[in-house]
């Protein structure tokens, strides 16, 4: 692998070699700290989004209904 | 990777403990993979399951068996046997979609709805997620004193065994050995099978019930909140973080993507085979036509004691307390999980305490708070129980549209987007979902709406 490294000093060669022989690229923790591009979200991707988080929401408040009820 | 731009393969990198772990155990993948030997695919296999078969014998939890108990006690062998069946074939679906968007992006659920759809959907999906977890721990912690209970444990020694099993599993700080460790005792889940052949089971009926889905209940509210129960138990948001986490942390990648789909059918195989154990264990009490109303673990136990003995309800109590531990143990770590990738801290298992003290803490803090809340006095936890599985529920279709715009994101999963069957058929489950929902909202808002479509 191409990758130059800059280990910790507690890392010894054959480990350094066995993480870069071994480990996609992606899946060392350095390359986790890149972020994902963000999304543009559509019009009717918002609208379904919108409608479930209303559901939820209205759904929770049914349940604490019919919870407290039972409670009485 | 090529779709988060820079991100330049010939950077500098900083090689972590965490790095070295998940290098040693994919070094032992790469090894059995390069014999062509049955003997080393079936290693290939034991080295690759884990996530699935954890995160189905983790949702398996406390409210979960005692929600198939409380079917087995009011509705006997019948239509809720296959339903229970087809509830797992729904999270197969559902999770398999975890494993491809996991192993191809490398990231956590959380992570990438919080990146890619930014933080407004992202706190939305966190709160569900919180709340749910942290209602369905205190469930757990409830099911392992009502279980230790059973044994004349005091409730606060109950409280401190669960507690240390998670120190214990966590204090490893590798990831391969808390699986290890995890996946033995999730496989006592399989208890209520030897519980089930105490309680003497109809063979016929039970084939029966299996081929022709009968008989059919009544459509009443009780009915419709048992179903709700039942898919609670079966498909919910903490599974979807867990599973696309935990194969991460793995270090499981594109190549293995077929051995984390035989993962979680296994899983599933074996926490449905578990969950109609409890169904048929429990129908001993239908057919005795004993009211099984707001029983939790110690109860079930009691009353079963005159039907199958004293060994098997010891059985069935050790059972709830199983179901518990493991999913107390899943459940805080996929909140963990998600609260390292949106703080963006460190979360792996594979980090030590001092590297990974946010993700640890957090994991504690959680148990400990829902620990402490099963021993406040008086407090009405029945409730909770019935409830913390319909929210589940209730929950499922918002999270599982992030999951589905996710896995057909063609600039994140490229060539590896989910195919139309499996587009129409996750398309299903929210529509299920949604629909049990709705029709248990109009049951108990609208009666009188819901006794003229044919319910009581």
């Amino acid at each position: 692998m191409a990758q130059e490294s800059k280990m910790n000093n507690s890392v010894d060669l054959a480990e350094q070699q066995l993480v870069l022989s071994t480990l996609e690229p992606e899946q060392l923790a350095e390359a986790k700290k890149q972020r994902v591009p963000r999304r543009h979200l559509k019009g009717r991707e918002l609208a379904i989004l919108w409608f479930l988080r209303i559901y939820l929401l209205f759904m929770i408040a049914v349940v604490a209904y019919q919870a407290w009820t039972g409670a009485r | 990777m090529n779709w988060f731009p820079g991100f330049r393969p010939e950077r500098k990198v900083v090689i972590t403990h965490e790095d070295i772990d998940r290098a040693h155990d994919r070094a032992r993948v790469n090894a059995a993979r390069s014999r062509r030997t049955w003997f080393s695919q079936l290693r290939l296999l034991w080295l690759l399951v884990g996530p699935g078969i954890l995160v189905m014998l983790g949702e398996n939890d406390g409210p979960s068996m005692l929600s198939y108990a409380a079917t087995g006690a009011k509705f006997g062998v019948g239509f809720f046997l296959p339903f229970i069946v087809l509830t797992f074939a729904m999270a197969i679906v559902v999770q398999e979609m975890t494993v491809r968007l996991g192993t191809v992006t490398q990231r956590g659920h959380a992570e990438l709805i919080f990146e890619r759809f930014g933080p407004f959907w992202g706190w939305f999906s966190m709160i569900d997620l919180g709340l749910g977890n942290f209602l369905t721990l205190i469930t757990e912690f409830i099911a392992i004193r009502a279980g230790l209970g059973f044994f004349g444990v005091p409730p606060w020694a109950a409280v401190l065994c669960a507690l240390a099993l998670l120190y214990t599993a966590l204090m490893t700080h590798r990831y391969w050995t808390w699986e290890r460790i995890t996946l033995a005792i999730a496989a006592f889940n399989l208890i209520f099978v030897p519980i089930a052949l105490l309680s003497h089971p109809d063979w016929h009926a039970i084939r029966q019930a299996l081929i022709t889905w009968k008989p059919v209940p009544a459509t009443d509210k009780d009915t419709l909140l048992i179903l709700l129960a039942d898919i609670g138990a079966t498909v919910t948001p903490w599974m979807l973080f867990f599973q696309q986490s935990a194969t991460v942390d793995k270090g499981m990648t594109k190549r293995d993507v077929t051995f984390g789909r035989a993962d979680t059918v296994f899983g599933a195989a074996l926490a449905a085979t578990a969950a109609v154990a409890t169904v048929i264990a429990t129908t001993p009490l239908f057919i005795h036509h004993m009211s099984a109303e707001n029983f939790q673990a110690a109860e079930f136990a009691q009353a079963l004691q005159p039907l199958i003995g004293k060994f098997g309800a010891a059985l069935f109590a050790l059972g709830i307390v199983e179901a518990g531990m493991v999913a107390c143990v899943t459940i805080s770590i996929s909140s963990a999980y998600a609260f390292g990738e949106v703080a963006a801290r460190p979360h792996s298992l594979n980090l030590p305490v001092q590297q990974g003290k946010a993700f640890y803490a957090m994991v504690f803090l959680l148990a400990a708070c829902a620990a402490c809340i099963v021993l406040i006095p008086g407090l009405p936890l029945v409730y909770v129980v019935l409830v913390v599985n319909v929210i589940a529920v209730l929950a499922m279709p918002p999270a599982l549209v992030f999951l589905f715009m996710l896995v057909n994101d063609r600039e994140l999963m490229g060539d590896v987007v989910s195919p139309r069957w499996a587009n129409a058929l996750a398309t299903g489950v929210v529509i299920f979902l949604t629909a049990a929902g709705v029709l248990f909202g109009v049951s108990v808002i609208a009666p009188n709406l819901f006794a003229a479509m044919g319910g009581k």
